[in-house]
C-alpha cells in the first residue's frame, strides 16, 4: 500500500538564477519531494533571458512566466492577468495542491486567490517576519490577512515567525505548521572535515581540536546582502572598534547590495584596506569556500525569520556570533552561538567574547558539523511538508493532523470550496476591506468562468509526467530507524514469495 | 463550421517520402461543398459589385475633368475579349438602373473614404477560410515546410531545409499568449533561431507527437533514436 502522490505547483517570485534563502528552500524542498513519489512543478516569472519551460535536474519543471518585474525581483502586482495562465499550467500539470512562498511575492499570493476559485487545496509558507507599524507593512498585513483567510494550511519557518503571521494575519494558530530551513550539509563541510570513504577506514583516533596560538589571525566572515534589514549600518560601526580591540583578526565580507558604498567608506576612513576584505557578490556555491576561510561567522541581521546562513556557517565549523532576533535564537543550539542585541556596543562585546573563547580554545568548532547536520535535513523537511498536503487533502482525517482542540472550537477547518463560505471568510476581514474582498474573489470567479468557456478545458494538451520516483517508504524517518524496518519489509516479501 | 481544429493528413507518395499536413478543412461533406460553392459565388458578386462602383467613380471624375468620353456606336462593337470591349461593356452597365444606383452610391462617398474601402473589401473577400501547413520529409534529402498564404492571391511560402543542416528535430513547449503549447523544432545548423514547424496553427501534443516520430523514422531510418536507446541498453 503506497502512499498517495499528490501533483503539486510551487509558486513564487522568488527563484533561481537568483540566489537566496527562499529560492533555494523552494528547490530543495521540491526535489525532495520529487524523491518521494510527487510530481513537483515550479512557476516563477521571468529573469532576463529565462523565459518559458525549463527543465532543473531531478526532472524538476521550472516555467518562467513573462512579466513585468518592479522591485528586487518582485512582479508588479496584476491581480488577474496571472490568472489565464496560472489556469492553463494548472490543467495541463493536472495540479492537485498549489504551494506559494514568500509574502512579498505577488505572484504567490494571485496564485493562492486564483486556486481557490479552481478548486485546488493551498497552501502558504511565510520566510519573513514583518512589523505592524509602518505604511507598508500595513498593506502587506491587509493583503496577507486577505489571501490567508481562505488559505488551506500555512507553514511558517520558525515559531518566532508563526508568531508574527497568526498576529498580522488573524489565523487560527492551529492551521499554521512550523518546519524549518535546512542545509545540505555535504555542500557545507568543515575545511579538514574527512570524506565518506576516508572515514569508512577504520576507527582512527579522534582527531584534538586545532588550537589557535596567540598571535594567529583569526578572520571574522561576514555573507550577507548588504540591504538596511540584514544590519549593515551596525556591521559598518562595530567593524573599526572590532578591529582596534583585537589585533590578530581581520574581515571577510560577502555580499552585495546598496549599503555596501558605506562599508568601503568605511574602510577607507579608517585605512582598513588590508584587515577587511570585500568579496562583493558571491555564488552560492562558492559561500562553503569562504566560509572556511574564517573561524567566526557573524551576522547582524535585525530582522530575520530562520537565518539559513547561520545554519550553514555552524555546519562549515565557525563559531556564530549573531543578534537575537526573530527566529534566530531558536536556530542553534546555544553552545554554537554568542548573541548579541542589535546595538553596536553589544554587537562589539559578544564578538570580542567570541575571538577569546576561540583563543583560549573552548570551543569545539569541529563538531559542529555532524550535530547541525543530524539536527536539520531536507527530507525531514519535505516528509513533514507532505504531512501538511495529506492532512489538507484528507487523506489522514482532521483530528489526526489538527489534534485535540482545547479552546474549544468545533468548526471544521477544512476550507470547502463553496463560493458562499468562501465570501463569508473574506467579509471577516474588515469594515471596508471585507466588502473589497469579496468583490475582487467575486470578479475572479466570474473571470475563472468567462476563462472556461473562451479556453475550453478539454482543449488544453495534457503534459506528460516525468517519470516518477517510486514512492520511498515511510521509514526514510531518519537512518536511525530506517536499517531495521527496511529489513523487516524484505522478509515479509520474501515471505509473501514462499508461499 | 466551415472550419474545424487543427487536424493531421499524412500521404505518402513513395517509401522515402512523407507528408504531414496540418489543416483546418473539415472533412468534405456534400453540404459543406455546396456552401463552399455558395460562398464562392458570393466572394465573386461582391468583387464585382466593388469593382463596378470603382469604374463608376472613375467614369465621373474623368468627366468633371471634361475629358471627353470614349464612345462606341452599338453598330460598330469591338471585338470580342479585348480591353475596349470590357470598356464598352461597362459603359452600357452605368446606363441600367443598377448602374445608375451604384454611379449614386459612388458620388455620395469621398474618395479618401473610397479607396481604402474599396481596397480593404477586395482583401476581405481574397482571405482564405481554413489553413494548411505541411510538412515534407524526403529521405536523404531534407525537409520542407511550407505554410498557406492568407489571401488567395499569394503563393505558399514553402522553405527547404537539407539533411546536412539539420541539426536536431524535437518537441518544446513554450508560452504563447495566455497558453503553454507544444511545438516541433527544427534546428538548423549556423543560425540563430530554430524554425518552428506549424508555426500559425500549433497543433496539440498528440499531433505534434505522431509527426516527431514520423520525421524521425523517416529522416534517420530508425537509427535516429532507437539506436541510442539500444547503446543506453547495453
Amino acid at each position: 500500500m503506497g502512499r498517495k502522490t499528490y501533483n503539486i505547483a510551487m509558486v513564487s517570485d522568488f527563484f533561481f538564477p537568483q540566489p537566496g534563502g527562499v529560492e533555494s528552500h523552494i528547490y530543495q524542498l521540491s526535489s525532495k519531494l520529487i524523491d518521494r513519489g510527487h510530481k513537483v512543478i515550479i512557476i516563477t516569472h521571468n529573469y532576463d533571458d529565462r523565459k518559458g519551460v525549463r527543465y532543473l535536474n531531478n526532472g524538476l519543471k521550472v516555467y518562467h512566466v513573462p512579466f513585468l518585474v518592479i522591485y528586487r525581483a518582485a512582479t508588479f502586482p496584476t491581480v488577474f492577468s496571472f490568472f489565464p495562465i496560472l489556469r492553463n499550467i494548472c490543467i495541463r500539470e493536472q495540479i492537485e495542491i498549489v504551494h506559494g512562498h514568500g509574502s512579498l511575492s505577488s505572484l504567490c499570493h494571485e496564485a493562492i486567490l486564483h486556486a481557490r476559485t479552481m478548486g485546488l487545496r493551498t497552501v502558504f509558507t511565510d520566510h519573513s517576519l514583518f512589523g505592524f507599524a509602518d505604511a507598508a507593512s500595513i498593506l502587506t498585513n491587509k493583503l496577507l490577512k486577505f489571501i490567508l483567510s481562505d488559505v488551506d494550511h500555512s507553514i511558517c519557518v520558525s515559531h518566532t515567525c508563526k508568531e508574527n503571521t497568526v498576529l498580522r494575519a488573524s489565523l487560527d494558530p492551529l492551521m499554521v505548521s512550523v518546519i524549518p530551513n535546512a542545509v545540505v550539509g555535504e555542500n557545507f563541510r568543515p575545511r579538514d572535515y574527512p570524506t565518506q570513504s576516508e572515514k569508512g577506514e577504520g576507527f582512527r583516533a579522534e582527531s584534538s581540536p586545532r588550537l589557535l596560538g596567540p598571535h594567529d589571525v583569526i578572520t571574522i566572515v561576514v555573507i550577507s546582502r548588504l540591504f538596511y534589514n540584514k544590519g549593515t549600518d551596525l556591521l559598518t560601526a562595530a567593524i573599526p572598534r572590532i578591529l582596534e580591540n583585537h589585533p590578530n583578526t581581520r574581515f571577510i565580507i560577502a555580499g552585495s547590495g546598496p549599503k555596501a558604498i558605506d562599508l568601503e567608506q568605511m574602510i577607507e576612513t579608517n585605512v582598513l584596506q588590508d584587515r577587511v576584505e570585500m568579496l562583493g557578490s558571491i555564488r552560492h556555491e562558492d559561500v562553503r569556500d569562504v566560509m572556511t576561510r574564517g573561524h567566526i561567522y557573524l551576522h547582524p541581521s535585525l530582522t530575520e525569520a530562520f537565518g539559513t546562513v547561520i545554519v550553514e556557517a555552524a555546519s562549515c565549523g565557525l563559531y556564530v556570533v549573531c543578534t537575537q532576533v526573530g527566529g534566530i535564537p531558536e536556530v542553534l543550539p546555544s553552545h554554537m552561538t554568542t548573541f548579541a542585541k542589535p546595538e553596536e556596543d553589544d554587537i562589539v562585546a559578544a564578538t570580542g567574547k567570541a575571538i577569546t573563547a576561540m583563543r583560549a580554545g573552548k570551543i569545539r568548532t569541529d563538531k559542529f558539523h555532524d550535530e547541525v547536520k543530524k539536527m536539520y535535513s531536507w527530507s525531514n523537511v519535505a516528509m513533514r511538508t507532505e504531512r501538511v498536503y495529506d492532512g489538507i487533502c484528507g487523506t489522514i482525517s482532521e483530528e489526526e493532523f489538527y489534534g485535540f482542540d482545547t479552546t474549544g472550537y468545533t468548526g471544521s477547518r477544512i476550507r470547502d470550496f463553496a463560493l458562499i463560505d468562501r465570501l463569508k471568510r473574506y467579509y471577516g476581514c474588515g469594515i471596508w476591506a471585507g466588502k473589497l474582498f469579496c468583490l475582487c474573489v467575486v470578479v475572479d470567479y466570474l473571470f475563472f468562468l468567462l476563462l472556461e468557456w473562451w479556453f475550453p478545458r478539454e482543449n488544453i494538451d495534457i503534459c506528460r509526467d516525468w517519470p516518477r520516483k517510486s514512492p520511498a517508504e515511510d521509514t526514510a524517518e531518519d537512518s536511525m530507524k530506517a536499517a531495521p524496518n527496511q529489513r523487516s519489509t524484505s522478509s515479509i516479501r520474501v515471505a509473501k514469495l514462499d508461499r | 463550421m466551415l472550419t474545424t481544429a487543427p487536424r493531421l493528413r499524412i500521404r505518402r507518395p513513395s517509401p522515402t517520402t512523407a507528408e504531414y499536413t496540418v489543416t483546418t478543412l473539415p472533412p468534405q461533406t456534400l453540404p459543406l461543398r455546396l456552401l463552399w460553392l455558395l460562398l464562392l459565388f458570393l466572394r465573386i458578386f461582391l468583387s464585382l459589385i466593388t469593382l463596378l462602383v470603382i469604374y463608376a467613380r472613375w467614369v465621373q471624375e474623368r468627366s468633371s475633368f471634361g475629358a471627353a468620353p470614349t464612345l462606341f456606336s452599338p453598330s460598330s462593337l469591338p471585338p470580342l475579349l479585348s480591353l475596349d470591349r470590357i470598356i464598352f461593356l461597362l459603359d452600357t452597365f452605368q446606363d441600367t438602373p443598377g448602374g445608375k444606383l451604384l454611379a449614386r452610391i459612388a458620388a455620395s462617398i469621398k474618395l479618401p473614404v473610397l479607396v481604402p474601402v474599396a481596397a480593404a473589401v477586395f482583401y476581405a473577400l481574397s482571405l482564405r477560410v481554413h489553413k494548411e501547413e505541411s510538412l515534407l520529409v524526403l529521405r536523404g534529402l531534407g525537409v520542407q515546410t511550407s505554410e498557406s498564404p492568407t489571401t488567395y492571391l499569394a503563393s505558399a511560402a514553402t522553405r527547404f531545409i537539407p539533411t546536412e543542416k539539420i541539426q536536431d528535430i524535437f518537441v518544446n513547449e513554450a508560452f504563447r499568449g495566455f497558453e503553454v503549447r507544444y511545438y516541433l523544432v527544427v534546428v538548423v545548423e549556423g543560425e540563430e533561431d530554430v524554425v518552428v514547424v506549424f508555426p500559425g496553427l500549433l497543433p496539440k501534443r498528440k499531433i505534434v507527437e505522431t509527426v516527431w516520430r514520423g520525421v524521425r523514422e523517416c529522416l534517420y531510418e530508425g537509427r535516429g533514436e532507437d539506436s541510442r536507446v539500444v547503446a543506453n541498453e547495453k
